[in-house]
């Protein structure tokens, strides 16, 4: 039981350190612009589909894709940013109805591209068995972990240490006393979905690498990950990470110890009991609490 | 002069009447099949294939039938019911005289019953849940069911005489029930099973894998699942390596394209089939559907698309037949699909007093480096069975 325990722990772990990537993105615009992007995961498919596209017809290993998706993707990302920046009367609610038909504009055009067929990386390499003593993961999930690491990091330094990090929290906060302060908030606004789109880019790549993605995907990814933003506590980046290992583990551990039939079904109960009790989340209450 | 004028023109008249009447008695009379198939959302893939089966069937049907033909309104039904729904009202407002119904129980069975409540022949390959022809509908047909599935796994099991055996099920309607089958079949021949059900949103199956390998330890891994399950199945049982002795699966799993893009998980994997690869296709009407399908889509038939393909031509010709009788506006179609009795890639088909298919049953292909063997039943063999043998 040990052992299955253990190996759930980690499978979770590494699980949850791509739902990070997923959301990490999502969090950043939600955060800076209190705009939530429905069309997020169906950015990260077209990077994934970006990883396909390179791999497929090239032979080179996905990961070389991320240029390409960091170009196609940021370009998304920003036409995106455009429309939902022209609205001017209820810009929360109205972004969400046009986010959603972007969405699914983005995953027909997907579908009329690249057809409907299941989609996953064919590099012996990534899906090689890699040991931790009992534990064991393909070697995509490590580096996918690392990954996420990464740029969890770079994130949280680039919010916390650079201007332009500073602005985004600046905006987030108080757009108007932003604005009085010389910060173009457009601008920030238009980095924020530039960055967000670029770490939709490297979490495409990592799923297409670990996992199998297919035109539909995409909504599921976006649920995913604003179930991830809503436990951690809107502009909280450790706890996007942490709101998502633990997410990963609670549905790992359910497989293991009750029933993989309730997997999702977990993740639920523990977003709703979040809510329930820490209504700001995780790292909103205690950031508020400070 | 203008007398003359008068009956030149009334004999170029009279003879363009009766040019165009005699067009018009020659001309075939062409009727409306209505089809709903999800060629957007998650069982898009789907879709696509069976579309592309109806449309060969359709193109052979009206090179059959010079008095009648057929063509088809197709919507995409999005992979939902409700779509499924509204479409079956739609084209039935359109004309259809019939409809073909997309690819999911839970999506055929509502559509299904708007169908019958309309009063209009329903036929579908993409819907195989008992439930379904229990409804006493007289107008629903489909050519599979769950009982062929069921019989080609646990004669190819039963066969292969393990002690125990896990099954990986989706908890979709479809595969759901067909674990449920499967696990008393092989529980009457003595097998121990255990059933995993996971939800279809899974996408890390290690969990799953890692409970087999430790608890369960079987001898065989069933997956009743979906293209992309199968992948994940396959790749965590690919880490964790479980001393198991055979992967099977059931349906699209066995087809040449999952060897083409998962050659490195497939070898080995056995699956339901009814042809093996590279294609031998013993009759006529195969071999033309074959050439036709290749030529229109520059690729093998593959599974979905001949199942379409045989509902598509069963459906044609009992209109043909009706309309011949002349009770297809009448409400004959319903009697004539019930005295169709024909052999296809699938075998025989008949329908019975429910609608269903009483002879469909499956053989099982084994992936061997790019080939598909048929290893059950013997009597469809075409090799022997690699066991024990893994894609690993």
């Amino acid at each position: 039981m040990t052992e299955l325990i253990l190996q759930a722990l980690f499978s979770g772990v590494l699980i949850g350190s791509v739902y990070a990537l997923v959301a990490l993105g999502l969090a950043l615009a939600f955060g800076a612009m209190r705009i939530i992007n429905l069309a997020h995961g169906e950015l990260v498919l077209l990077a994934a589909y970006m990883a396909y596209l390179v791999e497929s017809r090239t032979g080179l290993d996905p990961y070389f894709a991320i240029p390409l998706a960091l170009v196609v993707v940021a370009a998304a990302s920003f036409v995106l940013f455009l429309l939902v920046d022209r609205i001017k009367d209820h810009r929360e609610l109205n972004s969400l109805i046009l986010t959603f038909a972007i969405g699914i504009i983005l995953t027909n055009a997907i579908l009329l591209v690249f057809a409907s067929d299941v989609r996953t990386t064919a590099s012996p390499f990534l899906q090689d068995a890699v040991s931790l003593g009992d534990l064991f993961a393909m070697r995509s999930e490590i580096i996918a972990f690392v990954l996420s690491l990464v740029l969890m990091g770079a994130l949280w330094w680039w919010l916390k240490s650079s201007w332009y990090g500073r602005a985004v929290r600046a905006v987030s906060s108080n757009r108007g006393a932003a604005k009085l302060m010389g910060i173009n908030p457009t601008r920030i606004e238009t980095v924020s979905f530039l960055v967000a789109g670029a770490l939709a880019s490297f979490a495409g790549v990592a799923l297409y690498t670990m996992s199998v993605v297919q035109p539909a995907t995409g909504h599921a990814l976006t649920v995913k990950a604003f179930i991830i933003t809503v436990l951690a506590g809107v502009g909280s980046i450790p706890g996007v990470f942490l709101g998502a290992v633990l997410l990963g583990v609670t549905e790992a551990l359910t497989v293991t110890l009750a029933s993989s039939a309730l997997q999702e079904l977990a993740g639920m109960v523990l977003f709703l009991l979040v809510l329930f009790l820490m209504p700001n989340g995780l790292f909103g209450a205690r950031a508020r609490r400070g | 002069m203008v007398g003359r004028t008068i009956v030149s023109a009334a004999l170029v008249f009279s003879l363009t009447v009766a040019a165009t009447a005699t067009e018009a008695q020659d001309a075939p009379k062409t009727f409306t099949i209505g089809a709903h198939m999800p060629l957007t959302g998650s069982l898009a893939r789907s879709g696509q294939a069976f579309t592309e089966g109806m449309q060969v069937a359709v193109k052979m049907c009206n090179a059959a039938s010079p008095k009648f033909q057929v063509k088809v309104d197709l919507i995409d039904d999005e992979s939902t019911p409700a779509k499924a729904v509204s479409a079956v009202e739609k084209l039935s407002s359109d004309g259809a005289v019939a409809l073909i119904g997309g690819y999911g129980s839970n999506i055929i069975g509502p559509a299904s019953d708007a169908s019958d409540k309309l009063g209009k022949v329903y036929i579908t390959a993409g819907a195989v849940s008992d439930e379904l022809t229990k409804r006493g509908l007289k107008t629903f047909f489909r050519i599979n069911n769950n009982a062929g599935y069921e019989r080609g796994i646990a004669t190819l099991i039963g066969d292969l005489k393990p002690a125990k055996v896990s099954i990986v099920a989706s908890t979709k309607e479809a595969p759901a029930l067909l674990a449920e089958g499967l696990e008393k079949d092989l529980a009457a021949k003595g097998i121990a099973v255990t059933v995993h059900k996971f939800d279809p949103a899974i996408t890390d199956f290690k969990p799953i894998i890692n409970k087999i390998k430790l608890q369960d330890k079987p001898d065989i891994i069933m997956m009743s699942a979906y293209e992309n399950d199968y992948v994940g199945i396959i790749r965590a049982a690919k880490v964790l390596k479980p001393n198991v002795k055979l992967i099977v699966g059931t349906w699209s799993l066995a087809t040449p394209k999952m060897y083409t893009e998962f050659p490195d998980l497939m070898n080995n994997v056995v699956g339901t089939s009814f042809l093996p690869f590279p294609v031998e296709v013993k009759d006529e009407e195969g071999r033309k559907f074959s050439e036709i399908y290749k030529q229109s889509y520059n690729k093998e038939i593959e599974y979905l698309s001949t199942l379409s393909f045989v509902e598509t031509m069963a459906l044609c010709e009992a209109i043909v037949r009706a309309a011949e009788a002349g009770t297809l506006d009448k409400g004959g179609l319903a009697a004539e699909m019930r005295k169709t009795d024909r052999n296809s890639l699938l075998g025989r088909i008949q329908f019975d007093e429910t609608g269903d298919n009483p002879n469909f049953a499956l053989s099982m292909g084994q992936h061997r480096d790019g080939k598909i063997v048929l290893v059950s039943p013997k009597s469809a063999a075409t090799g022997e069975i690699a066991y024990p043998a893994l894609p690993w």
